[in-house]
């Protein structure tokens, strides 16, 4: 039945700008996705989440599945690495301010 | 066309304060998001992958230069310079802030346009045919009709909270080029026994992840009941309609729950009592809206400079092959405007793009544009002796493709470059398609296919009708796409068949390439097309193309 | 564990067991209760509120395999079901139970989920007491939470109870201030329940419970309004004690007053005995062909919205009208001030709103739409609207 944990990092939408953004370790929201906080252990996770719910200038938190890189987590999934960059069509989004991963 | 009287521009205006007012409560935090979240959706705003959209409506695919110019100007000032046009005969803006949304959405109201009931569990923006009050096989524009619809769904007390999504199109043409069987009720005009125009009601059609054709539960409607027939159907619906399961709640399930004889005298009996509270106002309102519809000042001037262009220009004699529809007029045109260019992203245009159509609109169009589901832009009375120069404008700006109802013109939702549903992209297998198809040069001798495309089960991007139909979904995590063949959204409407087991993205562009030749080897000759030779044979010859057997892919 | 003998009756053995712990710290009265031959089968029932992680992290120090019930009485913050699957994992604990209400009663008791407006301890009895019964069958006793400070009921709490002769009733934190329940959370870095932040002290159902103000007893928030303190599960057999329904606002026009109806609420089950003047609690499931030939007789209807985005009571309303009713029309259970405009288009005379609603959403944003007949589509549209 469990599955075992991949790790994950918290992300939202900026409730002003709609901006990707992402949970750091201290606390703070990044647009950056290398300086989320990757987090190995559900149970944390999940509190991380509850956390990001409650927070009150972020729209629809959740958790994204993530990968320790050479610069910080990364995207595993191809739709948060699309999140992490922008789309595919456009230099838009992320990749528009060199933040992209 | 329709312009605003004085009650469309005040309601208008006191929404767009509302919203403002929302916004602001949001940003406070005396709305919560689950609060905030249908009255944003009521208004046309999205939270998508990358942050907001909103979606704003073209009321049955009608709209003028002053308009197109507003759009153009609203995606420069607010967003990145382009803006999306739909499968619903909407355009979507894809990275406003929620902060600029209200002054989008007044710059909108300046101009007599509006994001509402875009989005929600509501009754949404009415599309229609593309070429209605053009097209040579009109019995009648229904765009009077839709606008009186638009008026009475907006805001409708009654239906702002259904148990979901709900949507009306509606034809005048017995070509049905609004896929009218697809939606939650399709409008189709019909001559009655003695010669009045009526419409034939369909129900509970959609594609999505129950795909199923409309059913006629009324053959014919006298017009002069629209209103209170749609209502019963929406408050029958209301009542019945499943909230437990949002997979179950649309009007499509309510029918096959209850069976179509007892919603059908369900909402009959609602009629008769609904019928009673309109007595004529109605009747009225139409008749005041159908004088704005009256056709523009039709031009007679000779055809001489468009005979000479198509004996002297073959990039001229190929565009108005494949772009131009007979116009009820003989001398005039409906022209289509391709938004698929080679390497262009469906349905997407650019601000300078938009400005040139609002142009070429008011030089050669009576200021009259159309936005199709099909994603392209049609200027719907054009003097053919004015092609030449629309051309040549046309072609200076890469807005020249001639492609319409070909291969290359495809439909695709934006997918998950852009969606927050999508399981897969839609946009690169559709920039892939089109230039294989162009390397290929074999667009012309293929002829007439619908390829549609959809990045997730939803089927924005209506593949089920399309001839061929791919459905990206998510296969543990890697893109994977499903090919239906057969599809049609017409009159003939069918739901196009799974072929069979999905490739990955790098497989989807030869697959349909292998669809392609099967079908010049499979034809009868140059005149029977794709779906005529599908029609004809089958699916099993196409599949074998699709999955050529273990031997022979060793061999090969 | 096969005992050797049968136990001695329930009363005398709480009486011992209490003489035996008096002055045992919480975990060691845990820890003795969880093997004290007196006791048998054992079960902890924890509603994932506000302060039970202290319980069930003490219990997690002993025996992560002791039962844990779970009441989800389908009512609950969502914040408490994430917090329940959160807690449960960070602290290991193996069997938890998560025990919902019966799927028949609930049809039979409260299709429409309302039953809480007009009768919260039928309500309670429905989603918590009579579940918890059946869960705790082949249990000897069972591990609660409860405290002395924590209303004027449980003011003499014991740590062993004896329940009706039926069980014995372990309450390990009865001599438990606030202060020690803060501090243990602190001490043990537990995780709080998401809602305390947001001035939640006491966490029950999402219907029933609102925020306590700073300077208010934690529990104030549970049943504002109504002379309910205990839920049921605490009341032997779970006796109902009738008390008014939650104070309510009633928005018009005007503006916000309070309830001016003292009178019952009629189901539509007792409108055949309903006399004049009588009032009519309907939802979204009623039949209003039942209410035909009544409608002349009554003085007012309320049409319960389960949820704001449940508009089946606007059609509802709609319908009344076109029936000939005339009376006050209300509109009942969750709107919202953005919804105000439609409720009056649709034929309803006043929409009543809980307390907590009306805080957040002041009279003045629903008074921003007393100029519901402007802009109507519909009255342009058609007549006699």
């Amino acid at each position: 039945m469990s599955r075992r944990f991949t790790p994950k990092i918290v992300t939202a939408n900026a409730l002003e700008e709609g901006d990707v953004i992402f949970l750091t370790a201290d606390d703070i929201w990044s647009r950056d996705h290398r300086e989320a906080e990757l987090i190995e252990d559900e149970a944390r996770a999940r509190l991380r989440l509850l956390h990001a719910l409650s927070q009150p200038h972020v729209v629809g938190a959740c958790l994204a599945e993530a990968r320790m890189g050479e610069n910080g987590p990364e995207p595993v999934r191809l739709r948060d690495a699309i999140r992490a960059r922008g789309p595919s069509n456009y230099p838009h989004g992320k990749q528009e301010h060199g933040l992209h991963v | 066309m329709y312009e605003y009287d004085d009650f469309d521009a005040d309601f208008v205006r006191a929404r767009v304060a509302r919203f403002r007012a929302q916004v602001e409560r949001r940003l406070e935090g005396a709305l919560t998001e689950e609060e905030f979240r249908p009255l944003r959706l009521l208004n046309g705003l999205y939270l998508q992958l990358h942050g907001y959209m909103l979606r704003v409506a073209i009321p049955y695919g009608t709209l003028n230069g002053r308009q197109m110019r507003q759009l153009a100007m609203i995606a420069e000032r607010w967003d990145k310079g382009y803006g999306h046009f739909t499968t619903r005969q909407n355009v979507q803006f894809n990275w406003p802030r929620l902060s600029d949304v209200p002054d989008m959405l007044e710059a909108l109201a300046e101009v007599g346009m509006h994001a509402i009931q875009t989005s929600g569990n509501t009754i949404r923006n009415v599309t229609a045919d593309h070429f209605a009050g053009a097209a040579a096989d009109e019995i009648e524009d229904p765009r009077p009709h839709a606008e009186l619809l638009r008026q009475w769904s907006t805001d409708h007390p009654e239906f702002q909270f259904l148990p979901r999504k709900f949507k009306i199109a509606i034809t005048g043409s017995p070509h049905d080029r609004a896929v009218t069987r697809a939606n939650d009720i399709g409008l189709r005009m019909v001559r009655g026994p003695g010669g009045e125009s009526g419409f034939e009601v369909s129900v509970g059609g959609g594609l999505g992840r129950t795909p199923v054709a409309g059913r006629v539960i009324r053959p014919f409607l006298p017009a002069a009941d629209l209103l209170p027939y749609v209502e019963a159907i929406v408050s029958t619906y209301n009542m019945l309609g499943r909230r437990d399961n949002k997979y179950k709640a649309r009007i499509k399930i309510t029918l096959l729950e209850h069976g179509p004889e007892a919603l059908t005298a369900r909402i009959e009996e609602r009629f008769a009592q609904l019928r009673r509270e309109f007595r004529g106002t109605d009747r009225q309102m139409l008749a005041r809206i159908r004088r704005q519809f009256a056709p523009p000042p039709f031009e007679e001037k000779p055809l001489a400079p468009y005979e000479a262009a198509r004996a002297a220009d073959p990039v001229f004699r190929a565009w108005t092959d494949t772009n131009l529809t007979p116009h009820r007029r003989a001398d005039h045109a409906i022209v289509t405007v391709s938004l698929k260019a080679p390497g262009a992203t469906p349905g997407d245009a650019t601000s300078a793009q938009m400005r040139l159509l609002a142009d070429l609109a008011g030089k050669y169009g009576h200021d009259e544009l159309r936005i199709s589901h099909e994603q392209n832009i049609i200027l719907p009375h054009v003097h053919r002796a004015d092609l030449p120069a629309l051309h040549a404008a046309l072609r200076g700006a890469g807005l020249a493709t001639a492609n319409i109802g070909l291969a290359s013109d495809i439909i695709a939702c934006p997918g998950m470059d852009y969606c927050a549903l999508a399981t897969a992209r839609s946009i690169p297998v559709a920039r892939g398609i089109a230039a294989r198809i162009g390397e290929l040069k074999l667009e012309h001798e293929i002829g007439p296919l619908k390829i549609r495309i959809s990045g997730c089960i939803n089927a924005c991007g209506h593949h089920h009708v399309g001839h061929i139909g791919i459905l990206g979904l998510d296969r543990a995590g890697v893109e994977n796409y499903q090919i239906t063949l057969g599809g049609d959204g017409t009159e003939t409407f069918a739901i196009g068949k799974r072929a069979g087991p999905g490739f990955a993205h790098d497989e989807i562009v030869p697959a349909v390439e292998r669809l392609l030749r099967a079908y010049l080897q499979l034809r009868r000759d140059r005149r029977e097309t794709f779906i005529e030779t599908f029609r004809r044979l089958g699916g099993a010859p196409f599949r074998a193309a699709l999955y050529p057997s273990k031997d022979k892919a060793d061999a090969a | 564990m096969p005992l050797e003998a049968p136990l001695p009756p329930i009363r005398e053995r709480v009486a011992e067991l209490n003489r035996r712990y008096r002055h045992h710290s919480a975990a060691a009265v845990l820890e003795h209760a969880l093997n004290d031959p007196l006791v048998g089968p054992v079960a902890l029932v924890s509603s994932f509120g506000a302060e039970s992680v202290v319980l069930l992290h003490l219990v997690s120090t002993i025996d992560r395999s002791l039962p844990v019930i779970f009441l989800d009485t389908e009512m609950l913050f969502p914040e408490t079901l994430a917090y329940q699957r959160a807690v449960s994992e960070r602290l290991g604990l193996g069997d938890v139970r998560v025990i919902r209400p019966d799927r028949e009663a609930l049809f039979a008791r409260d299709p429409d989920a309302l039953l809480y407006r007009s009768d919260p301890d039928a309500c309670c009895a429905l989603r918590k007491s009579e579940p918890l019964a059946r869960a705790l069958e082949g249990f000897d006793a069972w591990i609660t939470g409860r405290k002395r400070f924590q209303g004027k009921a449980r003011a003499a709490l014991e740590l062993f109870e004896d329940e009706g002769g039926r069980r014995i009733k372990i309450n390990p934190l009865a001599h438990w201030s606030p202060r020690d329940v803060q501090d243990y959370i602190v001490n043990n870095r537990l995780p709080r329940h998401p809602l305390v932040g947001r001035g939640y002290p006491s966490i029950g159902c999402r219907v029933c419970t609102t925020p306590a103000g700073e300077s208010e007893p934690p529990r104030a928030g549970r049943w504002r309004g109504s002379d309910k303190e205990e839920c049921g599960i605490h009341f032997l057999g779970g006796r109902a004690v009738p008390g008014p329904a939650p104070k309510t606002v009633i928005v018009t026009d005007t503006g916000f007053a309070s309830d001016d109806w003292t009178g019952p609420w009629l189901t539509p089950e007792a409108l055949e005995r309903a006399g004049r003047g009588a009032a009519l609690d309907i939802g979204p499931e009623t039949d209003l062909g039942q209410l035909a030939g009544h409608l002349e007789a009554l003085a007012m209807i309320r049409v319960n919205f389960p949820a704001f985005s449940d508009g089946r009571g606007f059609t509802i309303a709609r319908q009344l009208r076109r029936m000939g009713y005339r009376g006050r029309l209300r509109a009942g259970g969750h709107l919202i001030a953005d919804q105000y405009a439609m409720a009056r288009r649709s034929g309803f005379d006043e929409v009543e709103i809980a307390a907590d609603l009306a805080e957040r959403q002041p009279q003045e944003h629903w008074l921003a739409r007393a100029d519901w007949q402007q802009g109507d589509y519909q009255s342009r549209l058609r007549e006699g609207f």
